[in-house]
């Protein structure tokens, strides 16, 4: 099936040009994502019927993003939206793994049974707890910082815990982890223990140094998943303070669904943070969901 | 310390905080949906719900057939009907009852009644979504996985190129698609217009009915493919390449290789992207919030769209949890199907 | 129909480096030719060109006398057992071999016949049904043959095909291998970097170093005759003894300054009179024509490292000064009481003796 080295000429020559319009095909909503959020609407709609809308040219203003940050309010969405992805990937990394290091390299009665408790939790889509999940937050007192200081609140409604806590503890990334440790050899934690290790010593001098792929893989798609939270903010987060930057791009292309110029900047800079990480990732990324996803 | 009861101890340790997050934020929100769907709960209500019995499975699932013969036909010889509000109103027995949607059997209509039509209309729009955007993903995804695989140079940055809508967030991606389907000013039916020399009339591609869906189903082909991509091209290269020069000396052409080398080779990976891609499928909400609200007239609102209608936006929570177990038992019967035919296939094959 | 093969200056690249740098090669119909050399040499590249898996980048192939460069794999007619044996992991054992034929568009009544014969020749009758992953690794080898045989071909090409199997089945297949080609009697050539395997089959071996050939020949000519160095040392185990010195006059005429006996000179037979005096020189010494004895009886003299007692004979290795590796000493009965750490004399056979100039080409006039 691989022409490779037998291919002729012509053949690899159609093979390119396939390759090359398909990759404009995926790549032209971005570029007029980007093109767009530097041109006034004015020149956008002029543009929207010629290879113009693609390409970064005639008057070019920075007003869009001035706009986003002015009506849009991003600047404040994006540290939300920061705090929310480091924090909940942090905890998310050393709990999980801590999960799965007692899964894979402990032994202990009803170990069994959770390994097949938590298959049964991989099934379980977010999307149908999350009504009850909304409830269940709704009751939960918890700990407010206002103004006045720390105070208790009623409900976690509205909060940024609301939407680290539930992300924390993930069933997908136990089983990942679960999966990487299962084939380190067991050698290396018999001769940790000869020489006097504890179980944590191990998973800390052994486990989790030869670890790392795992440990990439399982930040990058929690990342993904946090910085791209929609849904749930949707339900839990209905006031502004601790709205996450996607929420707050829905409502602004609600709000100002003409003024495309201002939506495209909007969407630049939620979209250019991920996409910065991706170019710089990239090989690293691509290696690693190729092996989560074949294990997966 | 006695280090042998410390090491019995230690397990449970180690994994009491992921046990305690998934207890409490998956499996409790679980059995609650279980135990509200059988109460009327309202989300700001003072008072805890009422034990309402399947008041609520009823309402969402009931469906019924009325059949009416035409009452008089008029001088143009055109059948004419009773008015089907006007049974729904009177009629005990279809109390709640709203029309679904009709059918002709000569000279008779058939008017299915639901109870929540916008509900079975939801179920049907998902399903319809996985049918149509199950197979055109999976299949770009292939043939991106094929291509890339080609061994021509500069592979690395065609997969990366083809790889980074996924990193995207479907809500931009949304906004952004939002955009290019526009009626008049959209790049779509900019380039459609151009391509066809004016032939091809501009498409209100989310205002349509019959458009919106395969809109979304488009976009999100888009942005997912590249996932699907990365898992078949695992499959792909795990197949030995002494295989394919095998079936060379063997005198296999190239599609008779793709036919007998790469398709059997990639039976299992094939099988779980079209799982992941299904499961993905049926729990479509974010393309549509943002770009249709479930809109136009309820052709692109889904089954995910619907509880979070219900549960949140109207406050009714026991309604919307009902929805989501019926959700959770749809991609579990899924998922049982499959594995039901995977050993009957298994069977046959030894 | 066994086929005549003509390999004329051969030539592969990949980019700009050289893998194959001109390889010329006659096969007689029916030959058992077997290509060895140390991995990375171009043996099995070499093969795959010749099966038309990749393409040659200069030179003639010609099979009967047709030139087949550009010819797919399926036209050349051949028969190929790969490694990993690559059979078809979701067919039979009998979908297998009758693959090729089905492709061929041959009936379903010849393609029976074919692969009932196929099978039974190969006693794989009774596993017709089974799946590759439910047979044992002999087993797949041989239906990864059957595959090959079936469709009759010109030539034969196996690559490695013995080398995932364990020592003991090895060595059956081994024999197997050759009592089909006793049989069948098709060109066959066979990659290894197992010399034992070339030296058990071989009509005639081909030794690859480097991309290029360094010597065609029967086995028992490359043991007693290897052109170069390199052949020397890798045919035969134990490997030949290297020691290294320079040409002196010595009052007999001729010899060579060896470096291990700090530079007394020993007579050569034969004529060295190419080889200007002070030119480096090296000795090879296979292991029967070596023998051991008291150090004061000798001019070489050294430690023993190790013994390797095989049990029907032993060899002692043994550590000389200025040596870079220990030679090997076939031992008779009487050195049994020889321990490792012991010093020793050496002595050997200097008419038996391979001279190698500084080149490594071989200039033993009659080493035999």
């Amino acid at each position: 099936m691989r022409p490779s080295q037998h291919s002729s000429l012509p053949l690899r020559l159609a093979l390119y040009a396939l390759m090359v319009l398909l990759a404009v095909v995926f790549m032209f909503p971005f570029l007029f994502m980007l093109v767009s959020s530097l041109k006034s609407n004015d020149a956008i709609f002029a543009d929207v019927s010629s290879w113009r809308a693609l390409l970064p040219v005639g008057p070019l203003t920075g007003a869009n993003y001035a706009n986003a940050f002015l009506r849009g309010n991003i600047g404040h969405y994006l540290a939300n939206s920061v705090l929310i992805t480091v924090v909940s990937v942090g905890l998310g990394l050393v709990v999980n793994s801590l999960a799965a290091f007692a899964l894979a390299r402990l032994e202990w009665r009803g170990k069994q049974v959770a390994l097949t408790l938590l298959v049964i939790l991989l099934v379980v889509p977010f999307e149908a707890i999350s009504v009850p999940l909304m409830l269940l937050v709704a009751k939960l007192p918890g700990i407010g910082f206002g103004g006045d200081g720390v105070h208790v609140v009623r409900s976690w409604l509205d909060t940024l815990y609301v939407q680290v806590l539930p992300f924390v503890a993930n069933a997908f990334s136990i089983y990942l982890f679960h999966q990487f440790f299962r084939d380190i050899p067991k050698d290396f934690d018999d001769a940790a223990y000869v020489d006097g290790a504890t179980p944590l010593q191990v998973y800390i001098h052994i486990i989790v140094p030869s670890s790392r792929p795992v440990f990439a893989t399982v930040t990058i798609l929690q990342a993904l998943t946090m910085w791209n939270q929609y849904l749930w903010p949707l339900i839990a987060v209905p006031g502004e303070g601790a709205r996450p930057l996607m929420v707050g791009m829905q409502q602004f292309f609600a709000a100002r669904q003409t003024a495309w110029g201002e939506v495209m900047a909007y969407a630049t800079l939620s979209t250019v943070p991920v996409l910065i990480a991706f170019v710089v990732f990239q090989r690293w990324f691509v290696r690693s969901v190729i092996g989560s996803g074949v294990k997966g | 310390m006695n280090a042998r009861r410390s090491r019995r101890f230690q397990p449970l340790l180690f994994g009491a905080p992921a046990m305690v997050g998934l207890a409490l934020f998956v499996v409790l929100p679980f059995l609650m949906a279980l135990v509200l769907t059988f109460t009327d709960q309202q989300l700001i209500s003072p008072e805890p719900g009422v034990f309402v019995g399947l008041r609520n499975y009823e309402r969402l699932l009931s469906i019924r057939a009325l059949v009416q013969a035409p009452e008089r036909n008029d001088v143009a010889g055109t059948p004419s009907f009773a008015r089907v509000r006007s049974l729904t109103r009177h009629e005990p027995a279809y109390l709640g009852y709203r029309p679904l949607g009709e059918l002709r059997f000569g000279e008779h209509r058939v008017t299915l009644l639901a109870k929540d039509p916008a509900f079975l209309t939801a179920l049907g729009n998902t399903f319809l979504f996985a049918l149509m955007v199950v197979p055109l993903q999976c299949t770009m995804a292939l043939g991106l996985a094929l291509l890339v695989n080609a061994g021509v140079k500069g592979q690395t940055i065609f997969r990366a190129i083809y790889f980074s809508p996924v990193v995207m967030s479907m809500v931009i991606v949304s906004v952004v698609w939002a955009f290019l389907f526009d009626k008049d000013l959209g790049l779509l039916n900019q380039a459609l217009g151009t391509l066809s020399f004016g032939l091809v009339k501009p498409v209100d591609w989310l205002g349509n009915p019959a458009t919106a869906m395969p809109a979304i189903v488009i976009m999100s082909a888009w942005q997912g493919a590249g996932f699907q991509m990365l898992i078949l091209l695992a499959g792909l290269q795990g197949i030995s390449q002494e295989l394919y020069d095998a079936a060379r000396i063997d005198g296999a052409s190239m599609w008779q290789r793709f036919w007998y080398i790469t398709l059997p080779g990639m039976r299992q990976t094939i099988i779980f992207v079209l799982i992941v891609t299904t499961i993905a499928a049926l729990g479509l909400f974010t393309q549509v919030d943002v770009m249709t609200g479930g809109g136009p007239r309820g052709s692109t609102a889904t089954v995910m769209f619907e509880a979070v209608r219900h549960g949140v936006r109207e406050e009714n929570i026991a309604y919307g949890a009902t929805i989501s177990v019926v959700y959770f038992l749809l991609i579990t019967a899924f998922i049982l199907l499959h594995q039901i035919l995977l050993r009957r296939s298994a069977k046959v094959i030894s | 129909m066994p086929a005549s093969l003509d390999l004329c200056d051969i030539r592969k690249s990949f980019g700009s480096t050289e893998i194959i740098k001109g390889v010329s090669l006659t096969i007689a119909p029916g030959e058992f030719i077997v290509f060895v050399g140390p991995s990375g040499c171009g043996k099995s590249t070499l093969l795959r060109m010749i099966a038309g898996l990749e393409d040659i980048t200069s030179g003639q192939l010609r099979f009967d006398d047709v030139v087949v460069n550009d010819w797919d794999p399926a036209r050349r007619r051949i028969g190929m057992v790969f490694q990993s044996y690559a059979l078809y992991p979701h067919m039979s054992v009998e979908q297998n071999i009758g693959f090729g034929l089905k492709l061929a568009k041959k009936s379903k009544a010849e393609i029976m016949v074919r692969v009932d014969q196929a099978l039974s020749v190969l006693q794989l009758t009774p596993l017709r049904h089974h799946k590759p992953s439910q047979l044992s690794g002999g087993q797949r080898q041989r239906v990864a043959i059957g595959r090959a045989i079936v469709r009759n071909p010109n030539v034969f090409l196996f690559d490695e095909p013995l080398s995932n199997l364990d020592a003991a089945l090895r060595g059956q297949m081994r024999m197997e291998i050759g009592k089909l080609h006793q049989h069948l009697k098709n060109t066959v050539i066979y990659v290894t970097h197992d010399q034992v395997e070339a030296m058990t089959l071989a009509d005639r071996i081909v030794v690859f170093e480097g991309g290029v050939i360094r010597q065609v020949g029967t086995p028992v000519e490359l043991y007693d005759h290897p052109a170069n160095r390199f052949v020397a040392g890798f045919i035969g185990t134990p490997t030949m003894g290297f020691l290294s010195g320079r040409v002196a006059a010595t009052a007999q005429g001729e010899g060579v300054a060896l470096d291990a006996a700090g530079g007394q000179a020993i007579t050569l037979p034969g004529d060295l009179r190419r080889v200007a005096h002070g030119a480096a020189l090296t000795l090879g010494l296979r292991p029967e024509h070596c023998v051991v004895c008291p150090p004061d009886q000798t001019m070489l003299s050294g430690t023993v490292v190790m013994l390797e007692r095989l049990g029907a004979e032993t060899f002692a290795f043994i550590d000389l000064p200025a040596t870079p590796a220990p030679v090997a000493v076939r031992l008779d009965g009487g050195e049994r009481s020889l321990v490792a750490g012991q010093r020793t004399g050496l002595r050997f056979d200097i008419e038996r003796a391979h001279i190698f100039d500084a080149d490594g080409n071989s200039i033993s006039s009659s080493a035999s």
